[in-house]
């Protein structure tokens, strides 16, 4: 049987980075195949060439045996190419059925297209109603809608870009059933994601980069996540060195009976939310994208003030009126999950988005003037510490691949030595590597007296980064208790619960 | 063959500095162009607006003081635009900042002392700050756009003029003429080149230029401008609160154009008449762009400016073209620009009738 995509010599040079050095590899038709590698490494840039929203400095792109030249997307979508990205494009106020028909390059009767899409959804048990509108849908929903919408081009090679960041355990199970089904059909899968085990358990090969060459190319079956790990990044792997027996100091963080009013349309917002962090403990919570995370880490950060300043305190003193300057001088330091315009500004140097967190505590201003050579120090301290790939601190954020941007920020704010440090989805898109030093950095802070509360959908990390942990739901948080009293099922039902009985009533049987 | 718009990751440096030439030059070229199709000379022409006021040193005092409000105007609306606060009523805000220094000039009248001048200074800027306050104040309360609202200020600045110099303000010996009266020796902006018209107001426009680059690139203050246009929600979390910054760019913005009004009729004009508005504040909309939102290419892109409007003057009694050419070529410039500056954050690229598709 021929290769369903075989590529030959694929090369692309951006400015002072070569991103893909003469990659050659080849995915047969039902083939579910992994791309790995560090961040930056170039995984996203090749599919993009593939997909067509770039194109090759040099290189052959064969497709089913037929050199192609891939245009632009709408061509990959006529060769039978489909991709899911990250992050959706998907019109919040519209519903399922109106987003799949607005992205659809053939105008086709709606009638017809519900009926198309039920039978998608029927034949790959994707339980979705499609006359809900997008707003109420979680992530997972929202992404197969992108899934639907691929399939519904009978595609025969599927792309997939860190498709699982952001699902619950039991949505990355339903996922992997039906990429299963799709291979099985002949349907081949490129599929990337710094999920080691997911990647042993679904795929049957795996290509590996590294600095944009193609280092190895294995059977994840027959490797470990760690040697995997270890072939991404070309030396061994670091455990997180915590010490045993850690004793807490007195509460630093104490938040009591938290709520935040409804600030968008579609924001859960925290309802009456109690916790305490003790010096040198590590806080985790759990919790299913849009359960009111992020109106958690904005009334925490200063960015939503609420009304009662006693709500939040740090060593005993209320800052819940305060604004984000203000807790940033009282030691409080967060990060938010989104990365591109609310952590960082893509069109800023590096030098630049220092002075948006940093300028008080580093005494980066002196009368009302900004001391840019303080900026560049810090930033090229986080570059080296954080092991940031980029060209200096004068590169531009948004020239950074996804992973080493957050490992900037996620350095530009521990070393920082906040007392508390709240961060949302820290090792979000990030490698095996740089997660295990971005979890070190939280560990080695606490152990320095500070009190940290990470919020993230990764139980594996919160289980392993975690001293305590607590469950968002609907905006509401379990009681936190230490980590090791908990189970994954126990933290997988918690989290999906009441979230998944909600939604059963008009779920198509899968 | 077929082209598309492909979004770069870095914007090249040089061309976002390379544009603005080449689209004064690109203006120059099709205007020749253009105005010879329909009959005119059209090399004289553009002779004419973009040479003979470089070349004619008799010419270059009517350039310094026609760029000088274009640049103190064109100065404020780059740092609020920066913010992506659309200050689009400095017009009325520089009417304003003229009608406060008249008021004190025609309070003070027949007094002397070296006061009086700054007194005026001071009122025809918070004049002009005053008017900004309006638009902010709905915008930050109410959420009304301030597009909107600063342009249509504009209009009744004008009526108030009208209203001041027909009744209370007119001038009791100037024969029925609605105008205020001249003002007195100390009320008026001396000139700074003996026997020329070349008035205080000129050095000042470079000064502020100046000072307003410097807090741009180095202050927080400009900073917070620029972070707040560029993403807001990353301004948010970096402690700099939205509302503020529309108050900051409104008045800052709406403070130098008023400043520029009092100059201006404590300069040439000393005296309010019914022509005191003469588009300034439309005009710096351009110079702001033209000048990249940065203040160093705002004096620049007000000398620019400046050489159109005497330029077209010339042409319109050498070679008889008519007053709206001027008009015509700012356009011209402003167009090339804002497609000029497509072109920097995109690539045109060429796509070839997809072979792809066929092969499949
Ligand atoms: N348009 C661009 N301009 C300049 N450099 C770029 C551009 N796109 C990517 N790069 C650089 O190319 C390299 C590869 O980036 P890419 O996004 O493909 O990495 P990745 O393997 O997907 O990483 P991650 O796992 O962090 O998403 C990085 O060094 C990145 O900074
Ligand atoms: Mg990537």
């Amino acid at each position: 049987m021929p290769n369903r995509l075989e590529l030959t010599g694929i090369t692309k040079q951006f400015p002072g980075v070569l991103a893909n050095d003469h990659v050659s590899f080849a995915v047969k038709p039902g083939e579910i195949h992994a791309l790995l590698g560090e961040n930056g490494a170039g995984k996203s840039t090749l599919v993009k060439m593939i997909y067509g929203i770039m194109q090759p400095d040099a290189g052959e792109i064969r497709w089913n045996d037929e050199p192609v030249m891939v245009a632009n997307p709408k061509a990959a979508r006529k060769l039978g190419i489909g991709m899911v990205f990250q992050h959706f494009s998907l019109f919040e106020a519209l519903t399922v059925l109106e987003n799949i028909a607005l992205g659809m390059d053939a105008k086709i009767p709606s009638r017809e297209l519900e009926s198309r899409i039920r039978g998608v959804m029927e034949t790959y048990g994707l339980a979705l109603d499609p006359h809900r509108t997008v707003a109420t849908l979680s992530v997972g929903e929202r992404q197969r809608i992108e899934i639907v919408r691929a399939l519904l081009l009978n595609p025969q090679l599927l792309i997939m870009d860190e498709p699982t960041s952001v699902l619950t355990p039991q949505e990355v199970d339903q996922l992997f059933t039906v990429l299963r089904k799709l291979a099985a059909e002949g349907c081949s899968i490129l599929y990337i994601s710094h999920k080691l085990h997911e990647i042993k358990a679904l795929c049957d090969t795996a290509t590996i980069l590294r600095a944009g060459k193609l280092v190895d190319t294995c059977d994840p079956r027959q490797e470990t996540s760690r040697s995997m790990a270890e072939k991404m990044i070309g030396t061994g792997l670091k455990d997180i060195v915590k010490a045993a027996g850690r004793t807490f100091g007195p509460p630093k963080l104490v938040v009591n009976r938290l709520s935040t009013g409804k600030t968008g349309h579609f924001d859960v917002p925290v309802d009456n939310v109690s916790f305490t962090v003790r010096a040198g403990e590590i806080l985790g919570i759990a919790g299913v994208a849009g359960n009111g995370q992020n109106a958690l880490l904005d009334a925490l950060s200063g960015e939503l003030i609420g009304d009662d300043s006693e709500a939040i305190t740090i060593d005993g003193l209320g800052i819940g009126l305060l604004n984000t300057t203000e807790r940033r001088r009282q030691g409080l330091c967060a990060v938010p999950e989104e990365r591109n315009g609310h952590a960082a500004v893509g069109d800023f140097t590096l030098s630049d988005n220092s002075v948006l967190t940093a300028r008080d505590r580093l005494g980066m201003v002196m009368m009302g003037l900004i001391n840019s050579g303080a900026a560049k120090t810090y930033t090229g301290r986080v570059i080296a510490d954080f092991a940031v790939k980029a060209l200096g601190p004068a590169s531009t954020a948004g020239s950074l691949s996804g992973g080493n941007l957050q490992k900037y920020i996620m350095g530009r704010e521990t070393l920082q030595k906040p007392s508390v440090l709240v961060v949302s989805q820290p090792t979000w898109g990030v490698d095996a590597g740089a997660a295990a030093a971005i979890h070190q950095a939280l560990v080695d802070l606490s152990m320095a007296g500070s009190a940290i509360v990470v919020i993230s959908q990764d139980l594996d990390e919160l289980r392993a980064l975690c001293d305590t942990l607590a469950v968002i739901n609907m905006g509401r948080l379990s009681e936190a208790r230490p980590v090791k009293e908990f189970n994954v099922e126990e933290i997988g039902l918690l989290m999906g619960g009441v979230h998944g009985a909600t939604e059963g009533t008009d779920a198509i049987p899968a | 063959m077929q082209f598309r718009l492909e979004k770069r990751r870095e914007p090249s440096r040089l061309m976002s500095y390379a544009t603005p030439f080449a689209a004064v030059l690109l203006t120059m070229v099709l205007g020749a162009v253009v105005f010879s199709l329909i009959g005119y000379n059209g090399i004289g022409a553009v002779r004419e607006i973009f040479l003979t006021p470089l070349t004619n040193p008799y010419k270059w005092q009517d350039l310094g003081i026609k760029a000088a409000p274009l640049i103190i105007i064109g100065t404020g609306l780059s740092i609020a635009y920066r913010a992506n606060v659309w200050n689009i009523g400095a017009e009325g805000q520089y009417v304003m900042g003229g009608l406060a220094g008249t008021g004190i000039a025609l309070l003070t009248y027949g007094m002397t002392g070296w006061w009086v001048l700054p007194l005026m200074v001071l009122a025809g800027i918070l004049g002009g700050m005053a008017y900004a306050a309006i638009p902010a104040f709905l915008r930050t309360k109410l959420n009304v756009n301030e597009i909107l609202t600063s342009l249509m200020l504009t209009y009744a600045s004008v009526q108030l003029i009208y209203y001041l110099i027909r009744a209370p303000w007119k001038d009791p010996m100037g024969m029925g003429f609605p105008q205020t009266r001249l003002f007195s020796e100390a009320a008026r902006l001396p000139t700074i080149i003996p026997g020329t018209i070349v008035h205080l107001g000129v050095p000042i426009a470079i000064i502020v230029g100046l000072i307003a680059w410097f807090i741009m690139t180095r202050s927080v203050f400009g900073y917070r401008m620029r972070v707040v246009g560029a993403a807001p929600h990353a301004a948010r979390y970096g402690g700099f609160s939205e509302n503020k910054t529309i108050w900051l760019a409104m008045l800052v913005s709406g403070g130098l154009a008023g400043l520029a009004g009092v100059l201006e009729v404590a300069g040439p004009f000393q005296r309010m008449v019914p022509g005191f508005p003469t588009n300034y504040g439309f005009t710096a909309i351009i110079v702001a762009f033209l000048g990249r939102l940065n203040p160093l290419g705002v004096i620049l892109a007000g000398i620019v400016l400046a050489i159109t409007f005497v330029g077209g003057e010339v042409a319109q009694t050498t070679i008889g073209l008519p007053n709206a050419a001027t008009g015509i070529f700012q356009a011209m410039m402003l167009f090339f620009l804002l497609a000029g500056d497509i072109l920097i954050k995109y690539r045109l690229r060429r796509v070839s009738p997809q072979p792809s598709v066929g092969a499949a």
